[in-house]
C-alpha cells in the first residue's frame, strides 16, 4: 500500500520535466533532417529537396570546422578541471573554520554570482576590463601598460574560463561542504588521539570521504564537454576573438540564424550532437565504473 | 503495477494530443492561407478604381515588423511607437489599424527579420535588405506586388523611383514581378565626411585637415595634447567602428556606415568591400587589392600611435564617447545630427563638430565610394488580404512626412512604421543650397515651395531661421539655436552636407550592388574572414602581410568563382 503511493508521487513529479524534455528535445530532433536539404523556409521541412551528403562535403572543407570544434573543447575542459579543483579547495579552506557565522557569510557571498545572467555579467566585465577600467588602472600602478583584455585572442579563452569558475565556485562549493559533513567526526577524533596532524587528518580522512563526489562530478561534467556555455561567449565575444573564442553554439547561431544558412548550421549542429552522444555514454560508464553511478 | 501501468498510458496519451495539436495547427493555417490567396487576387483584379490615397471603408489591421530604437526619447509622455500622432494619423487618413508583429531594436532588428523568415512566420509586411528580399523571394514568401505598384503607387513616388533609371525596380523585379517596394535614397547616405571638433583644432591652433598626413597630426595633438583640458589623458583622435558598425560600408550596404575608415582607405584609392573595374576591364573585388593593403598599412601605424580608439571593434557604442566629449573626430554621412551630435551639444553647448570632405588623395581630389540609390525594401506577406496597404501607407509618409518632421514631439522618423526613404539622388544637396540662398537672402522661400519631390524643402525653407542665428555665413554652433524643433535637420544640411556641395566628388561606384548566386551559400564566410583579418591586421595582432594570405585563401575558397559571376553579370 505505502510503495504504491510513493510510486504516484514520483511519477506525478516527473511529468513536467518529461513534457519539457519532450516539447524541446524530442520534437525539434525531426529538423536534423534539414542538413541532408536545400532547406526552403517557404515550404518546410516536408517538402524541400533532399542534397544528401552536400552540406557536411562544404561543411569539412571549410577552415572553421575545426576550428569551433577545438575552441568548443578547450574551453569546456578547462572549465571542468576549474571547477573541480578550485570548489574544492574552497571548501576544505571553508571547512576549518571555527566560527560559524562566518562561515555561513562567506558561503552565502561566494554563491551569490551563481544567480545572476550573463547578459548582466557580461556588461560588468567588459567594464571591469575596459581599457580604461579598473584592471588596467591598477596596472598602470604598477607602470605597465594597460591592456584591451576583450580584444586579445591568446587571453580570451581564459578570461572566459576564469569568469565562469569565479560565478559557479559558491554553489559547486555547497557540494563538497554538504559531503564533508557526512564525515563521521569519530574519525577525526581517534586519529587526533592517534596524534596525527591536521595535514594527515586532511590526506587520510578528508579527501578519501570525498573522493566519491569529486569523481562523480568529474564524470557528470565530461557529459557537458560540447557545451562551452554559449550564454557566458555571447555576452563577452567580438570578431578581434573568433579564432579562440568561437565555440560551435556562437557559430550555428551566427550562420544559421543571422546569416541564413540553416543546412550548415544544422549540420554542424548535428555532429555536435553525434559527438556528445559518445561523451556521454563514455561518461556514464565511467560513472558505473567509478562510482556505481546508475541510472538504469 | 496498475498505476504504473495507468501512467504510463497518460504519459502517451498527452504525447499524443501533443502532436495532434501541432498538426492541427499546421493545417489550419495552411487551410486559411488558401483561401486568402484566393480573396487577394479577386480583391486587386476586381477594385477597378485605385485609389493611392483612398481610405478603407472598413479599417483593416496590419501587423508589421518594426525597428524601435530605445534610445529615442522623441516620443511624448503617455504616447508608445503605436500611438502617437504619426500612427493615429495612418488611421485617421486610411482607415488601417497597424500592429506589431514584433519590435526589435536597431542592432537586433535583422536577427528578427532572420528569425521571421526561418520560421516562416511572418508579419503582413516589414523592412528588408536585398540578402533577405532574394532569400524570401526564393523561399517563395512574398506576394507579387507588380499590380499594386502600377495601381497604387503614388505619382511623386513613381517619378522618384523612375528617376534611378530602372536601377530600383531592377532590383525588386524577379522572373518579371515586382516582389517588393523599394526605397530611392539621397546619395548623401553613402557619402562619409570626416566630422571634427572645430572648437579643438583652434583651441590647439591648428588648421581643418586635408591630406592622411595632415589628419594623423590633427589625431596626434587631440589625443596628446589635451584638447578638452580636464588635466587628464583621455581623449580619442580618430573613433572606430563599434561591434554594430564595418571598418568600410560594402556593396550589399553601401549607405550609412558610422564610425568607419571609409575616408581613408578612399583617399588611398583603396575601395574594400566594393566591386570595381580591375586593369583588364573585369571585374575586381576591392577587398583584395594591393591599395587595401596600403590603407591597412596606414591604419595599422595610426592604431599603434594611439591615434585610433584603442577600444575599436570592441566598443558596444563609439557613439557614447562623441557624446561625452571624449572623440575629436569620426566618420559618418551628413545626417550625424540626427545620430550622435545634437545629444554632444546638448551635453556641451561648446562641442563644434563641423564635417570636411578628407582626407583628400595625393592629387587633392575627393574620391569616396558612392552607394546604390535603393538599398531598403517593404515586403508583403503572400497571402496577405490587402497587400496594397503598405503601398497606400508609404504614398500617405510620402504626402505628409514634412508636416511630422518638425513637429514638437511628432515621434521622429524612427516611429514612423514602414518608413521608406523618398528622395531625389541630390535632395540633400538642392536643400543645402536652397537654404544657404534664403539665408543670403538671394532668394524668398516661396521660391522653393513647387518643389513636391523635394518633400521637406518648403518646411526646411521656411524654418531655417529658427535654428540659424546671425551671422547667417558662419556656420560655428555658438551661431545656432540647438534648442529648436529645426536645429537637427538644418545642421545636417548646412553642416552635414556641405562638404559635398563645395568640393568637387569623384565618387567611385561599385560595379553591383546585390548577390550573385553562389554568393549565397560562399558570402557569409568569405566575409567573415576578411572582416577578422583586416581588423587583426588593423589592430595589430596579425601581421601586414598576412593579407597576402587572405587575398590566396579568399580566392581559393570561393572568390574566385564569384569574380568570374559577377562578371557576367556586369558584361
Amino acid at each position: 500500500m505505502k510503495a504504491k503511493g510513493f510510486a504516484k508521487h514520483y511519477y506525478l513529479m516527473m511529468l513536467p520535466g518529461f513534457v519539457w524534455l519532450f516539447i524541446f528535445s524530442i520534437i525539434p530532433m525531426f529538423g536534423i533532417i534539414i542538413a541532408f536539404q536545400d532547406f526552403n523556409p517557404g515550404q518546410g521541412v516536408f517538402n524541400s529537396e533532399f542534397v544528401g551528403l552536400e552540406t557536411f562535403k562544404y561543411m569539412f572543407q571549410l577552415n572553421d570546422t575545426p576550428v569551433i570544434f577545438f575552441n568548443t573543447m578547450f574551453i569546456a575542459i578547462m572549465k571542468i578541471i576549474g571547477n573541480l579543483i578550485v570548489p574544492l579547495l574552497f571548501a576544505l579552506m571553508l571547512h576549518e573554520l571555527r566560527y560559524i557565522g562566518l562561515k555561513r557569510s562567506i558561503q552565502t557571498i561566494v554563491y551569490l554570482p551563481h544567480f545572476l545572467s550573463w547578459v548582466i555579467l557580461g556588461g560588468v566585465l567588459l567594464d571591469i576590463f575596459a581599457y580604461q577600467g579598473p584592471i588596467n588602472q591598477l596596472l598602470g600602478v604598477f607602470g605597465l601598460k594597460p591592456i584591451l583584455f576583450f580584444g586579445r585572442a591568446d587571453l580570451f579563452p581564459f578570461l572566459i574560463v576564469g569568469s565562469d569558475v569565479w560565478k559557479e565556485f559558491g554553489f559547486n562549493t555547497i557540494i563538497y561542504l554538504a559531503a564533508l559533513t557526512g564525515i563521521n567526526p569519530a574519525l577525526y577524533e581517534a586519529s587526533g588521539i592517534d596524534g596525527a596532524s591536521r595535514m594527515r587528518m586532511l590526506w587520510h580522512i578528508t579527501l578519501p570521504g570525498i573522493r566519491t563526489t569529486a569523481v562523480l562530478l568529474a564524470v557528470l561534467g565530461l557529459g557537458n564537454v560540447l557545451n562551452a556555455g554559449f550564454d557566458q561567449i555571447f555576452n563577452l565575444y567580438n570578431p578581434l576573438v573568433y579564432s579562440t573564442g568561437d565555440i560551435i553554439d556562437t557559430w550555428v547561431y551566427r550562420t544559421g540564424l543571422l546569416n541564413l544558412q540553416y543546412e550548415l548550421a544544422t549540420a554542424v549542429g548535428l555532429l555536435k550532437s553525434v559527438a556528445g552522444f559518445i561523451l556521454i555514454s563514455v561518461s556514464y560508464y565511467l560513472a558505473y565504473k567509478f562510482t556505481n553511478y546508475r541510472i538504469f | 503495477m496498475k498505476v504504473k501501468g495507468k501512467i504510463f498510458a497518460l504519459l502517451i496519451l498527452l504525447f499524443l494530443l501533443l502532436l495532434a495539436a501541432c498538426s492541427d495547427d499546421a493545417g489550419t493555417n495552411e487551410e486559411s492561407e488558401g483561401t486568402d490567396e484566393e480573396t487577394t487576387t479577386e480583391e486587386t483584379t476586381s477594385d477597378e478604381d485605385a485609389d493611392p490615397f483612398g481610405a478603407y471603408e472598413e479599417a483593416i489591421t496590419i501587423a508589421i515588423g518594426q525597428e524601435v530604437d530605445p534610445t529615442d526619447t522623441s516620443l511624448e509622455e503617455g504616447e508608445t511607437p503605436l500611438n502617437n500622432k504619426y500612427v493615429n494619423h495612418v488611421k485617421e487618413n486610411l482607415n488601417i489599424n497597424v500592429e506589431h508583429a514584433f519590435t526589435a531594436s536597431p542592432s537586433n532588428y535583422d536577427q528578427k527579420v532572420s528569425l521571421a523568415i526561418a520560421s516562416n512566420d511572418l508579419p503582413d509586411a516589414m523592412i528588408v535588405g536585398p540578402v533577405e528580399l532574394r532569400q524570401m523571394v526564393e523561399a517563395d514568401q512574398l506576394a507579387d506586388l507588380t499590380q499594386v505598384y502600377e495601381d497604387y503607387a503614388s505619382p511623386a513616388i513613381k517619378e522618384i523611383i523612375d528617376s534611378t533609371g530602372g536601377v530600383a525596380l531592377d532590383n525588386v523585379t524577379f522572373d518579371g514581378k515586382i516582389m517588393a517596394i523599394p526605397n530611392s535614397q539621397a546619395s548623401a547616405d553613402g557619402i562619409h565626411n570626416m566630422w571634427i571638433r572645430k572648437d579643438w583644432l583652434d583651441k590647439l591652433g591648428l588648421e581643418p585637415p586635408t591630406t592622411i598626413e595632415e589628419l594623423k597630426e590633427v589625431a596626434r595633438a587631440f589625443v596628446e595634447e589635451d584638447p578638452d583640458g580636464n588635466g587628464e589623458d583621455d581623449t580619442i583622435g580618430l573613433a572606430g567602428p563599434d561591434t554594430s558598425n564595418k571598418l568600410y560600408a560594402n556593396f550589399l550596404e553601401s549607405t550609412n556606415n558610422l564610425y568607419g575608415f571609409d575616408g581613408i582607405f578612399s583617399a588611398h584609392h583603396a575601395y574594400p568591400g566594393y566591386w570595381i573595374e580591375g586593369e583588364g576591364g573585369d571585374p575586381v573585388y576591392g577587398s583584395t587589392l594591393p591599395e587595401t593593403k596600403e590603407a591597412l598599412a596606414t591604419l595599422r601605424d595610426m592604431y599603434a600611435e594611439g591615434l585610433i580608439d584603442k577600444e575599436m571593434g570592441v566598443r558596444e557604442d563609439s557613439g557614447e564617447s562623441v557624446i561625452s566629449g571624449k572623440t575629436g573626430m569620426f566618420s559618418g554621412p551628413f545626417w550625424m545630427p540626427y545620430g550622435p551630435i545634437t545629444d554632444a551639444v546638448t551635453e556641451n553647448p561648446e562641442a563644434n563638430w563641423q564635417s570636411y570632405a578628407v582626407p583628400l588623395d595625393e592629387n587633392g581630389e575627393y574620391t569616396p565610394h558612392l552607394s546604390t540609390p535603393t538599398s531598403s525594401y517593404v515586403v508583403v506577406r503572400k497571402g496577405y488580404e490587402h497587400p496594397e496597404a503598405p503601398m497606400k501607407m508609404l504614398n500617405n509618409l510620402f504626402a505628409h512626412e514634412s508636416e511630422f518632421d518638425h513637429m514638437e514631439g511628432g515621434g521622429g522618423p524612427g516611429h514612423y512604421p514602414l518608413r521608406l526613404v523618398y528622395a531625389p539622388a541630390d535632395e540633400m544637396e538642392v536643400t543645402t543650397v536652397a537654404m544657404r540662398e534664403v539665408l543670403a537672402g538671394t532668394k524668398e522661400p516661396e521660391d522653393f515651395y513647387d518643389m513636391p519631390a523635394y518633400k521637406l524643402i518648403k518646411n526646411d525653407v521656411d524654418t531655417v531661421f529658427d535654428a540659424k542665428l546671425e551671422p547667417y555665413d558662419n556656420m560655428d554652433i555658438e551661431h545656432w539655436d540647438i534648442t529648436s524643433t529645426s536645429f537637427t535637420r538644418a545642421y545636417s544640411a548646412l553642416v552635414g552636407t556641405a562638404p559635398q556641395v563645395d568640393t568637387e566628388v569623384k565618387g567611385v561606384p561599385s560595379l553591383i550592388y546585390s548577390q550573385t548566386e553562389s554568393m549565397e551559400d560562399r558570402w557569409v564566410n568569405l566575409k567573415k574572414l576578411e572582416d577578422e583579418i583586416f581588423l587583426k591586421i588593423i589592430m595589430g595582432t596579425e601581421p601586414l602581410d598576412s593579407f597576402d594570405q587572405f587575398v590566396d585563401d579568399w580566392k581559393q575558397q570561393g572568390g574566385d568563382q564569384i569574380t568570374e559571376e559577377v562578371a557576367e553579370v556586369v558584361n
